[in-house]
């Protein structure tokens, strides 16, 4: 029967039947999902009585009369910015010195990326014994030079620091990105620059950085992508005894999509959780843009300009 | 729905081949099957499966254990259909799952049985929703005193205190009690720790009201004073600071045990204390406050319900007697009337003779001040409005960020939701009559302005 | 005449070696200190946790910490059922990749790259818009608690792998294709034959990371899993956690313990497999 078919019917049908599953994945798992939220986001649900409409309402209270959404949204944006760029500079930094024909740099850089392959979870329950303030490591550390370390996850100044400082142990994924870009660095760029006489400074700046700029930009979206979305940490280090207290000191680590899960999964608030991801999703939207369009500036492909 | 046929197929091949279907449940015989849900605390779970095949045997009924360690869970299986037979519920979600018909009236399946005659009074009259129906039977009841270290009395010549002592006795205890040898401004051991859970217990002393299932937060002056007392400790250093205390990972009595504080208050009765903490223990009841009658903290919220989508009733109601009156890790059940709790205690844990626990469970029966716990105090549907708003400004009080007086005047802001919550609990149209009148009638009151 | 600059660059050469090394292994201290505090911890007994001055290593330590440790977090079980959902996935997610990349990049048929463009599209998609109607969904069909929801999705493949797949198919030459074909096979033996097997590097690289993925996801399980003999590794380290610092008397040292035998598995996998994860990230990087 296929071969009744033209050949250009044949290729089409083809084409489709190959990419079939994510075809139908996507109507299915995304989709449908997408739509049934949008709908949702207008709705009021429990789970245990039938969803009424409630038209706007979710999104009035969020904006105007939610003081834990702007919270969060704060806690985030604070923690994007905060984390990215450091995990981005700590990254290249290593991988700038493993970046060098000298013994023994595999062994050093399985140490340096080892953490970032471990389970969240349980390095999330490791940092909360190292942030113990009185019998965790780091402020036994800081006790033997005299200082008195802060209460850290306690501590509603602290507690989002803690956090950065403790997402900077991951930083191996992204200093391994920035290694193989280092490495894929053509060697007669820097020979040519060395005939022009420039230092290892300038030779940085005009050779290394536009050359790794891709690199840089994937790893700072992906970084703000994946860094907005940030739970795990703050789950499973700020959640006390009482299951329903996540969130911190005075909600210092309320993160949104924390924010999110709790609205939906423990006051199975349904419509009003929607609402709250499709907002996430708009300014997560936001961002890449303002990222796409910036790039255009200053990130240089190899072979010409776009 | 049409996207069952192809994934439906899919998922029957896939349970095949990996058995994923199952959720863990061994094949029973003829036995009935109940679940229940019990907390996750290895030592408990040991002791019930040590004796569940002897209940089974003698009437058929297996009991299966499925420890949890969260409501937000029992919530999500409730929703997907897969409650368990029996489960722990709480004042807060009790009438919320009563009024959406999901709990089974207990006085259906205990009609001529003569086992409610066995339980404290207040234990009935708690368990029961504002409907009438019996929704709920606490497995425990407890109240709290003040643990002390005889030896620290004594090294500091102070007398050890008894049921008349003062508040100002407590004061002068606290501060003789604290020491700091190396004089660097950090006591080494401080004369007494209060977690802040327990501050509403010596609210209820100071003559403060607190009504169950009130509409909104209040703080009368009563409550007032006791914070600013309880602050003082702080400030005056006889107390360490609590946020650091909380952030320590140390259960308050590893505090007493470690000689790091002198005096904790704490539950009565507490196992774990009573077994690992090998100070020379006393304790004392809830020091009065001038003025006022005292009135002893007495709990026993933590309910267990059935599940009104139960398929045995009769079998979970046999289930629920044997483990509120069989089961020996729960026994000598402080529920009950007709056993001797203190001495049963006092038996197992010999240390509890001349202690002063007799003498602080006696008064604690004989001058009940209720159970005044945040998430008792307020009713079902506005609890949560409240309490997102409630404990960040608790936080900061502890902390010493507010004032007493700003986090009074902040009630407004507090209750601002109360009217909202109210409003989205009647817009659940499963909602039962009897519960919908009366959430109508608490929504008048807040709209007559009983909040502001 | 000698040339004095000569010695002046070999001297610089060594200073500069020193101090690289020097910030390598100073850098490397910072990264390991946690592990080993981990690892003291595990060993210490309920005193030595609090103990000020701090033993690292205790004087008798206490390797029964770890048998204490699988009464209370039944690890055997939690393995054998993370390992069951996350080889399921990854060979799922293997098989539909692959497909779905052969397609979009071996065969041309109207819409392709609109689709493909959209299939890019959703890697950016917050995977919370869709969890709540995804959730009702699987809850509906019975499948919430069990290991269902965190399979099946994997059959119908990811966009990034899909991403990356495409790619590498893409640097396949096309000259075996036309011989096939001429020689009248169909795509799908081309796929199976020829292409899959010129493409193990990258298969092995997409099978790394899924592995990997999978084995650590936390939100999936949390979500979706109930019962605690249901629950995997991370989700069973969660409730572990929440019970010890929970519930009567806190013990940290058996935590830590119950932590590094979830840690295990993550880093034995990681250094069989070294080669494919550096090479992945290079692909994955440097085109994303």
């Amino acid at each position: 029967m296929i071969t009744l078919l033209s050949s250009r019917h044949r290729r089409t049908l083809g084409g489709y039947a190959f990419i079939a599953p994510w075809l139908l994945g996507f109507l299915l798992l995304t989709l449908g999902p997408m739509l049934a939220s949008v709908a949702l986001s207008f709705s009021s649900w429990t789970m245990l009585s039938p969803p009424s409409w409630v038209g706007l309402v979710n999104f009035e209270r969020i904006i105007a009369d939610d003081p834990l959404f702007l919270r969060s949204l704060w806690n985030t944006a604070y923690y994007v910015v905060l984390a990215v760029p450091l995990t981005v500079g700590l990254g290249l930094v290593l991988a700038l010195l493993l970046n060098q024909p000298l013994k023994g740099m595999t062994a050093f850089r399985t140490i340096f990326f080892l953490p970032s392959v471990t389970n969240m979870v349980a390095v999330s329950v490791l940092w909360l014994w190292v942030f113990n303030p009185e019998f965790g490591l780091l402020n036994r550390a800081l006790a033997l030079v005299g200082v008195e370390g802060p209460l850290w996850l306690q501590s509603e100044a602290w507690a989002k620091p803690s956090l950065v400082l403790m997402s900077l142990w991951g930083v191996g994924g992204t200093m391994m990105v920035f290694l193989a870009a280092l490495q894929g660095i053509p060697t007669e760029l820097y020979e040519a620059a060395d005939l022009d006489g420039a230092g290892s400074y300038r030779k940085f700046l005009h050779v290394t950085l536009p050359m790794i700029s891709p690199a840089l930009f994937f790893s700072v979206v992906i970084g703000i992508i994946g860094s907005f979305q940030v739970f795990t940490q703050a789950f499973v280090m700020t959640g006390t005894a009482q299951p329903g207290s996540e969130g911190g000191p005075n909600n210092a680590t309320l993160f949104y999509v924390l924010y999110l899960y709790k609205k939906a999964f423990q006051e199975f608030k349904m419509g009003y959780a929607s609402a709250l991801a499709w907002i996430l999703f708009f300014v997560v939207l936001a961002f890449t843009m303002i990222q796409t369009r910036l790039a255009r500036r200053w990130v240089h492909y190899e072979g010409g300009d776009r | 729905m049409s996207m069952r046929s192809p994934v439906g197929l899919a998922s029957l091949l896939v349970c095949l081949h990996l058995q994923a279907c199952t959720s863990g449940e061994p094949e029973a015989p003829a036995a009935v099957a109940i679940v229940y849900n019990c907390a996750a605390n290895a030592d408990e779970i040991r002791a019930l499966e040590a004796e569940i095949p002897e209940f089974a045997a003698r009437t058929g009924i297996r009991i299966i254990l499925n420890p949890f360690t969260g409501q937000e869970k029992l919530y999500a299986m409730i929703a997907a259909g897969q409650a368990p037979d029996i489960f722990y519920t709480n004042t807060v979600i009790r009438d919320r799952f009563a009024a959406e018909g999901r709990l089974l009236d207990l006085r259906e399946v205990a009609r001529g049985d003569s086992f409610p005659e066995r339980l404290l009074p207040g234990i009935l009259q708690e368990g029961t929703s504002p409907d009438g129906g019996w929704y709920s039977l606490s497995n425990w009841s407890f109240t709290c005193g003040v643990y002390f270290d005889r030896k620290a009395f004594a090294e500091a010549g102070l007398r050890v205190p008894d049921s008349s002592w003062r508040w100002e006795d407590l004061r002068h205890m606290a501060r003789s009690l604290t020491v700091d040898p190396d004089a660097d401004g950090t006591p080494e051991r401080y004369g007494i720790y209060i977690p802040a859970h327990f501050v509403e217990a010596l609210e209820l002393m100071n003559g403060a009201e607190i009504d169950r299932g009130a509409l909104c937060a209040r703080i009368s002056d009563a409550s007032a004073e006791v914070y600013q007392k309880y602050l003082a400790l702080m400030d005056e250093k006889f107390m360490p600071d609590l946020r650091r205390m909380q952030a320590l990972g140390m259960q308050p009595m590893q505090m007493l045990q470690t000689g790091r504080v002198a005096m904790l208050v704490e539950a009565v009765p507490h196992q774990g204390l009573f077994e690992s903490v090998d100070v020379d223990l006393g304790i004392a009841p809830l020091p009065r406050f001038d003025g006022h009658t005292p009135r002893y903290f007495r709990s026993g919220s933590g309910g267990l319900s059935i599940s009104s989508a139960t398929k045995h009733p009769r079998e979970a109601w046999q289930a629920l007697k044997w483990i509120v009156g069989g089961a020996s890790i729960y026994q000598p059940n402080p529920v009950l009337t007709d056993q001797d709790f203190v001495e049963g205690w006092e038996a197992r844990y010999p240390r509890l003779l001349g202690s002063g626990f007799r003498s602080v469970w006696e008064l604690s029966l004989r001058h009940p001040g209720g159970d005044p716990r945040f998430f008792v105090r307020f009713s079902s549907w506005t609890a949560p409005a409240i309490l997102e708003r409630l404990q960040p400004r608790l936080d900061q009080l502890w902390s010493r960020q507010i004032s007493v007086a700003a986090l009074r005047k902040a009630l407004p802001e507090i209750n601002q939701n109360v009217g909202r919550a109210l409003r989205d609990a009647l817009a659940q149209e499963t909602l039962r009559p009897a519960f919908r009148a009366m959430i109508e009638q608490r929504l008048e009151e807040a709209e007559g302005g009983a909040c502001d | 005449m000698t040339h004095p600059t000569r010695s002046r660059p070999a001297l610089q050469h060594l200073a500069r070696t020193v101090i690289l090394y020097g910030l390598l292994v100073a850098f490397s201290a910072l990264f390991l200190v946690p592990v080993l505090w981990m690892i003291s911890a595990s060993l210490q007994d309920q005193q030595g946790v609090f103990a000020s001055p701090y033993a690292w290593i205790p004087a008798s330590p206490r390797w029964d910490n770890y048998a204490t440790v699988t009464t209370i977090f039944p690890f055997w079980r939690y393995l054998a059922n993370t390992l069951l959902i996350t080889l399921s996935v990854t060979a799922a997610t293997l098989l539909s990749c692959s497909l779905v990349a052969y397609g979009f990049a071996r065969l041309r048929f109207p819409g392709r790259d609109v689709l493909f463009a959209l299939c890019l599209s959703t890697m950016m998609l917050p995977g919370q818009v869709t969890m709540i109607p995804l959730y009702v969904m699987f809850a509906r069909l019975g499948w919430v608690d069990t290991f269902l929801p965190l399979i099946v999705p994997a059959l119908f493949g990811t966009p990034f792998y899909i991403f990356l797949l495409r790619q590498f198919f893409l640097t396949i030459p096309q000259e075996y294709d036309e011989a096939a074909l001429l020689d009248g096979a169909s795509h799908l033996r081309i796929y199976w034959s020829i292409v899959m097997p010129l493409a193990r590097p990258a298969l092995a690289t997409v099978a790394l990371f899924t592995f990997v993925g999978a084995w650590n996801d936390f939100f999936g399980p949390l979500v979706y899993i109930n019962s605690p003999q249901n629950a995997t590794l991370t989700l069973g380290l969660n409730m572990l956690k929440a019970q010890i610092t929970g519930t009567g008397l806190v013990e940290w040292q058996v935590l830590m313990a119950g932590a590094l035998l979830v840690m295990l598995p993550n880093v034995a996998v990681f250094l069989l497999s070294q080669k494919h994860f550096v090479k992945g990230l290079a692909v994955g990087g440097l085109r994303g």
